[in-house]
């Protein structure tokens, strides 16, 4: 019954969004309001649909109801509650679902938002979104169908591959990673409206770049995250390995990255319009590349789906949108003329061209990486892969550019520099440069690329802080406010997307100089203890005390027992454990972790003997590791911030409410 | 149409799917089995409803399917029948064997009686054997050809041809 009633809501939602495409692309050639206000309508029933689905499935799931195929096959009664709950993303089946539900709760908000404005775009905006709906709504129906009906019903299902299980992380990382990249649809539709329509008038760059950030702010989190995660679980000691799908995810965050500031540009100059919807429409496909690429099978991952036969299917729907995109940029991208020029190259402009050049050269950086291996076997039939060397070859120096530019581009001026003005402007920053190389040399950096990031670093940072300043102290100065008082005003109430882009940038700068400085200056060891043994590492003593099993429903654990001191004094005791899951023949290591301010102690077992008397252990000192997470979390609290609708935002939807208001709130504020 | 948008457009997305085309149906995670071509790990294993060991030894002369299954496994659900079938057909000319994996006897047995039982299945109570085959998941197939030699190694749920065909190269005939 239950997988009956999942398979009628896909098929029902595959034929809404179908219907909605259709209707769309008529209503976009044809506007009509009553037809606006039918694909909205379809739009709506799409995410319902959808969310059905899914509410179907978390029920089968949290009611161990086996005759469902997905959980016949990911579920499992020894599992807690928690397990089952993620069990709806942790498999390729599911995972497509549940990428529906977020697609359908984008479009409907993104409907919503804009329900009473942009009629021109909206039918072919939405259009573009249902057509994606179509696609994974066909997916769900046919080639990765969660809801086969599953006979004779299985007793009990084997429980989700316990990597997944091993790390509450799991129960976030994916969640914030579908909001990522599924949200790319939005900004997609809406550049696609623009080439349809064939213009990109002044108001609609705001939903555009809105719509932008929201998946942004959440990819951001998800690859970071999924850093975290491989950190917290994998036990090898680093938290990034580009690994093909590890780029997957880094490919749309770079173009969307550039898109971000392209946008800007269109917005002050009204140039760059070809260019920031090519942006836009590439990361959007960058994204379904990304899907290819973790599901198809294909490529060689720790984070990749087994192998499936959905990988043709979406290769197709790739080959379509990119055919779609190219022919779309072609035919109507001359449309989109240009209102401004640009002055100088040596102006803020001039950096957020190099700003963008040199974002698409890392995402062509990545890609190629990512994709040569599958060249060189297609061609010589020689299995290979292209390792760590060239990637960070390639992406040390254009990050510590990119840091770099985070500097310069806020310092200079719009439009045109005097060499005055950008003595003023570039100089004073260097104090900043050779403080942070200057401490970063005391503290024992040694690789030239490290102080190098760092300088860059510091330069970047006292730029950041002083734009941040510079509104704040005008304030304090024009209008006799206290600092609090000032730094409310003028970067909360008032300039709050520039403020948010500097709190982005802060936690930018942190991100990289904190990934220099932990990739470079760590220590790793290795040791055999016996129960009762010591080693050092760094500053830290290691004490091998025990190894205690522990049982759990799901899971049975060895924990060795690690006793910590500092300078001889005790700091407490570490457990890096061992678990063997229920019907998994290897066992899965957990490491564990202890953050002090600017370093973490990273242990992991490599080794237990059945006794458990002798321990192999994996020790790791990573400095400033946990810099990177917490920067993370500037970076998407900037975001937010930029996201925060002005208050103009709130007088234009008066205004469609009632006209006679909003003018009235207008004079008033006047 | 701007043309230049076109061509570079083309030139990008073209070659990329290509790639990715030639490459779908390519398995990352596939190591041919080391086994191929050497003896099969010799075992003497008790079938799940009781009675005297199956010894691998005394089956020298026929062609052996040995299949790894579990019945917490949906795949091997979806290949039981083509597997049964395949035993009731080849009789005596061939020896399938199931050798059940990570899983209780009494629940084999209510399945096997639900699913039709064509041939015996065989507790493998430590997981030493799965071990000695290097067993990654189940199911997987080996077969063994009459001189008790590992020819092929089948990762997945099989469906009849695929089974004929590797039952095939288990009887010495050329593919």
């Amino acid at each position: 019954m239950t997988p009956l009633l999942g398979r009628t809501l896909v098929l029902l939602a595959l034929l809404v969004a179908t219907t909605g495409t259709v209707v769309g692309f008529a209503i976009g050639r044809r506007p009509s309001v009553e037809g606006s206000a039918w694909t909205r309508r379809l739009a709506f029933a799409f995410a319902g649909l959808m969310a059905a689905a899914n509410a179907v499935m978390l029920y089968a799931l949290l009611t161990h109801d086996f005759s469902v195929s997905y959980v016949a096959q990911v579920g499992s009664r020894s599992v807690p509650t928690w397990v089952s709950f993620v069990s709806l993303w942790s498999s390729l089946e599911g995972s497509i679902l549940f990428w529906g539900l977020v697609l359908g709760a984008y479009i409907a908000a993104a409907t919503w938002a804009n329900r009473n404005s942009h009629p021109e775009y909206m039918p072919y905006a939405t259009a573009v979104w249902l057509a994606c709906g179509a696609f994974f709504s066909f997916l769900l129906a046919g080639p990765a169908q969660p809801f086969h009906t599953v006979f004779p019903v299985p007793p009990d299902g084997p429980g989700p591959n316990p990597l997944l299980q091993n790390h509450v992380l799991m129960a976030i990382h994916p969640p914030f990673l579908y909001s990522g990249y599924v949200g790319m649809t939005i900004p997609f539709g809406l550049a696609c409206a623009a080439l349809f329509t064939g213009h990109l008038g002044h108001g609609f760059i705001r939903p555009l770049r809105t719509w932008l950030l929201v998946p942004w702010v959440f990819l951001t989190c998800a690859i970071v995250l999924g850093g975290w995660w491989a950190y917290e679980v994998l036990g090898w000691g680093g938290y990034w390995a580009w690994d093909p799908v590890e780029n997957a995810s880094l490919l749309p965050w770079l173009t969307a990255t550039a898109a971000v500031h392209s946008a800007v540009l269109m917005e002050r100059k009204g140039i760059l319009k070809g260019w920031t919807v090519t942006l836009v429409a590439a990361s959007f496909l960058l994204t379904i590349l990304g899907t290819f690429m973790t599901r198809s099978g294909v490529f060689n991952s720790v984070h990749s789906f087994t192998q499936s036969a959905i990988g043709p299917t979406i290769l197709g729907f790739l080959a379509a949108a990119l055919l779609f995109s190219v022919t779309l940029l072609a035919t109507r991208v001359d449309t989109l003329a240009p209102e401004g020029r640009l002055e100088g190259a040596a102006s803020r402009d001039g950096m957020f061209l190099l700003n963008n050049l040199l974002f698409v050269l890392l995402t062509f950086t990545v890609l190629v990486g990512t994709v040569f291996p599958l060249v060189v076997e297609a061609l010589r039939g020689v299995r290979m892969s292209v390792g760590r060397p060239y990637f960070d070859a390639m992406a040390v120096p254009i990050g510590a550019a990119l840091l770099f530019l985070m500097g310069v581009g806020p310092a200079l001026p719009w439009g045109r520099a005097t060499p005055e003005q950008m003595r003023r402007a570039l100089l004073p920053p260097l104090a900043g440069a050779a403080l942070a190389a200057a401490i970063g040399f005391a503290a024992g950096a040694r690789s030239p690329w490290t102080v190098v990031t760092l300088a860059f670093g510091g330069y970047t940072a006292w730029v950041t802080l002083s734009e941040i300043g510079l509104p704040l102290r005008q304030r304090m100065r024009d209008h006799n406010e206290g600092p609090l008082e000032a730094f409310a005003e003028a970067n909360l109430r008032r300039g709050r997307r520039r403020f948010g882009a500097y709190v982005v940038h802060s936690g930018a700068t942190l991100v990289i100089v904190a990934i220099a400085v932990s990739s470079t200056m760590g220590v790793s060891k290795e040791f055999t203890l016996r129960t009762g043994e010591s080693a050092g590492i760094g500053a830290y003593t290691l004490t091998f005390l025990r190894t205690e099993a522990r049982d759990e429903p799901h899971r049975q654990s060895m924990v060795a027992l690690v006793a910590v001191s500092r300078g001889g004094k005790d700091i407490g005791t570490m457990t890096p454990r061992m678990n063997q899951y229920e019907r998994q023949r290897e066992p899965v290591g957990t490491p564990d972790v202890r953050t002090f301010p600017f370093e973490d102690l990273y242990l992991s077992i490599l080794n237990l003997d059945a006794d458990g008397a002798t321990l192999s252990l994996h020790a790791l000192v990573n400095p400033m590791v946990g810099w990177i997470w917490g920067a993370t979390a500037l970076m998407a609290l900037g975001g937010i911030v930029a996201l925060v609708p002005r208050r103009e935002g709130s007088v234009a939807f008066v205004r469609a409410a009632s006209p006679a208001a909003a003018v009235g709130t207008v004079a008033g504020r006047r | 149409m701007n043309r230049k948008v076109l061509g570079a457009g083309l030139a990008l997305a073209l070659p990329l799917l290509v790639i990715l085309f030639a490459n779908l149906g390519r398995d990352p995670h596939a190591v041919e089995s080391p086994l191929i071509g050497h003896p099969a790990p010799p075992f003497s294993l008790s079938p799940v409803e009781g009675g005297p060991p199956v010894f691998l030894a005394s089956l020298k002369g026929r062609p052996v399917v040995l299949n790894f299954w579990a019945t917490w496994c949906i795949p091997c659900i979806e290949e039981h029948a083509a597997l049964a079938s395949a035993a009731e057909r080849t009789g005596n000319d061939a020896q399938f064997l199931g050798v059940v994996y990570e899983d209780e006897a009494p629940q084999v047995q209510r399945f096997l009686e639900q699913h039709g039982k064509a041939y015996p299945s065989l507790l493998d109570g430590d997981g030493k054997t799965a071990i000695a085959y290097g067993v990654y998941g189940v199911p997987e197939t080996y077969f063994i050809d009459t001189q008790g030699t590992i020819v092929a190694k089948f990762v997945g749920p099989l469906d009849p041809p695929t089974l004929e065909a590797h039952l095939a190269l288990a009887r010495g005939q050329k593919p």
